[in-house]
């Protein structure tokens, strides 16, 4: 058959096809009649295709086909089943269960972060001189100054609320993203982030705790979001170093693969700890520092945090 | 023949064909990508001043529109930012399908790894041994970049033109048959007349003569008239 008579056949199937591609590409919900046929016009477009191949058509139109097949494929394989609930299931279900799975590398990260919190505080605590080891001095006393100052007893008021809600957003939540891409290295430099946020806070807190002025404005302030902040930023280390560790020990795949099914296994882990982290921005902003609250009832609802991370991460999603 | 495609089978026993796309267009990409973000950083933090509040609501768009601007596009808007859409490519799944919101997070979270340790010299290096020029965000996210196919030229314009300063030109019939291949670049060659050069142009006429028989201008015209006779 000629090229001409071909086209001149195939005409009608191209711009059916061509209309079907503009309507979806402008809105999302075409017609349903042009909609229906799609995947018969789709296969009769793929044979009209290898024909025009088989036969030495010209590049023009074997090119123009090869556009249309491409588009095609991309409507009909790419369209995405509509999953509303899936957001839901993997923060109830197969968030928790991954962190279970993953206990070994959640041991570690809290071994590095509250082994080495603890260790360095200790330090600190018996003989404080230390600190000036891992801290300039003009650092610590900023800080001491901090929580001596009168904003710690009046507040920052709503709009300095909001300043700070900003800042832990774009500050914490940041890091915890660096912490996992980080972990791509081998794991090693999100441990080691894990391990120097340890350090840094077990040097603060044990400094801070010397001085009874400090002690219960730093405690009181800390202790309610570093329940979400903590177990946000352990567990971007956790999901960062898996990643690292698929390219140590990929099993029995590639590395690439391995790369690859380990990132997939352990984005809901990393969207988990996102969350973990916006809220703990949410109650550091407009809870911790907030003047009214008796330190009791802070000290309640902290208790309350700790213990629901507790029970969430070790139940939730054991039956479903 | 090699053509820097990569071919993909479909259920459907045709080929998908992808150009994978180099360093350099992607680097163009994401410099108006960023001039696009300080353009945008910029006209907020004038319109918010730099009252408490303001700085509060500057910092927490920072933020979104630093992640999550590259995400959105590439998600709702055909695989590409503002950027990839000027310099001409689209992420697509490693399979050729459009990305979804864990491949593009994925891949642009590990951004900060590709930028180690300075101006993306990991992902540079990624790119540059591996065969779709995928960064280390693609690979852990199963993605690639390739160049979008522009194509406006609609067949059944060209079969009419066949004809010269002459007049329409009669068709011939071939001397002896030809491969499928070889009528292909016969037809290309005539299709593609009007944007090539005319010395050129007898140049490649003159190849043919093997089978026309003549060189030059005459040879071309007898090009001319073998396709005539093979496409109509």
């Amino acid at each position: 058959m000629k090229q001409k008579q071909f086209e001149l056949e195939h005409q009608a199937l191209w711009s059916q096809i061509d209309t079907i591609l503009m309507l979806q590409k402008n809105q999302l919900s075409a017609s349903d009649k042009s909609v229906l046929p799609f995947p018969q016009l789709y296969r009769r477009l793929c044979q009209s295709l290898a024909l025009a191949l088989q036969r030495g058509y010209s590049p023009t139109l074997t090119d123009y086909l090869q556009k249309q097949v491409a588009d095609c494929h991309r409507q009909l394989y790419g369209a995405a089943v509509a999953r509303p609930l899936t957001l839901r299931h993997w923060m109830l279900v197969v968030f928790p269960r991954l962190v279970r799975e993953e206990w070994r590398l959640l041991m570690l990260a809290m071994l590095a972060f509250w082994g080495v919190g603890l260790g360095v505080g200790l330090l600190v605590w018996f003989e404080p001189q230390w600190a000036y080891a891992f801290f300039e001095p003009p650092k610590l006393e900023s800080v001491e100054q901090m929580y001596r100052s009168p904003t710690m007893k009046v507040g920052r008021g709503t709009e300095g609320d909001l300043m700070m809600f900003g800042h832990y957003i774009w500050n914490n939540v940041s890091i915890n993203f660096r912490t996992f891409a980080g972990g791509v290295v081998g794991g090693i430099p999100a441990l080691l982030s894990t391990a120097f946020n340890g350090l840094h806070f077990g040097v603060i807190a044990a400094w801070l705790s010397k001085d009874p002025v400090t002690r219960e404005a730093f405690w009181s302030f800390v202790v309610t979001h570093s329940s979400f902040e903590v177990t946000g930023l352990l567990l971007s280390a956790v999901s960062g170093m898996r990643l690292g560790w698929s390219l140590i020990s990929p099993g029995r795949l590639s590395r690439r693969h391995a790369l690859y099914a380990a990132s997939l296994r352990m984005f809901p882990m990393i969207v988990g700890a996102t969350l973990l982290t916006v809220i703990a921005a949410f109650f550091e902003a407009f809870w911790s520092a907030d003047p009214n609250v008796p330190v009791s009832v802070k000290y309640s609802i902290a208790a309350v945090c700790w213990s629901s991370i507790a029970l969430f991460f070790a139940f939730a999603g054991r039956r479903a | 023949m090699i053509t820097g495609r990569l071919s993909l089978t479909t259920p459907e026993g045709v080929r998908l064909l992808l150009t994978p796309a180099g360093p350099v267009p992607r680097a163009w990409a994401w410099a108006l990508d960023l001039l696009v973000w300080l353009g945008f950083i910029g006209v907020c933090a004038m319109t918010l001043g730099w009252s408490k509040a303001g700085k509060g609501i500057y910092l927490v768009l920072l933020f979104v529109s630093y992640w999550g601007y590259p995400i959105v596009c590439e998600v709702y808007f055909g695989g590409s930012t503002l950027g990839k859409r000027a310099a001409g490519i689209m992420v697509v799944r490693v399979d050729g399908l459009p990305v979804g919101w864990r491949e593009s997070c994925l891949r642009n979270l590990m951004l900060v790894a590709d930028f180690l340790p300075f101006l993306y010299t990991t992902g540079l290096l990624c790119m540059l041994s591996d065969v779709q020029f995928r960064r280390l965000g693609d690979i852990v996210a199963g993605t690639q970049v390739v160049y979008r196919d522009v194509l406006t030229v609609k067949p059944l314009l060209n079969v009419d033109a066949i004809d010269d300063e002459f007049g329409r030109i009669e068709s011939q019939p071939l001397p002896y048959p030809l491969s499928p291949v070889q009528q292909r670049s016969l037809i290309d060659l005539v299709e593609r007349e009007s944007s090539l050069p005319p010395e050129r142009v007898l140049e490649l006429a003159t190849i043919a003569q093997p089978l026309t028989g003549q060189t030059g201008e005459k040879s071309l015209r007898r090009v001319r008239a073998y396709v005539a006779g093979l496409i109509q």
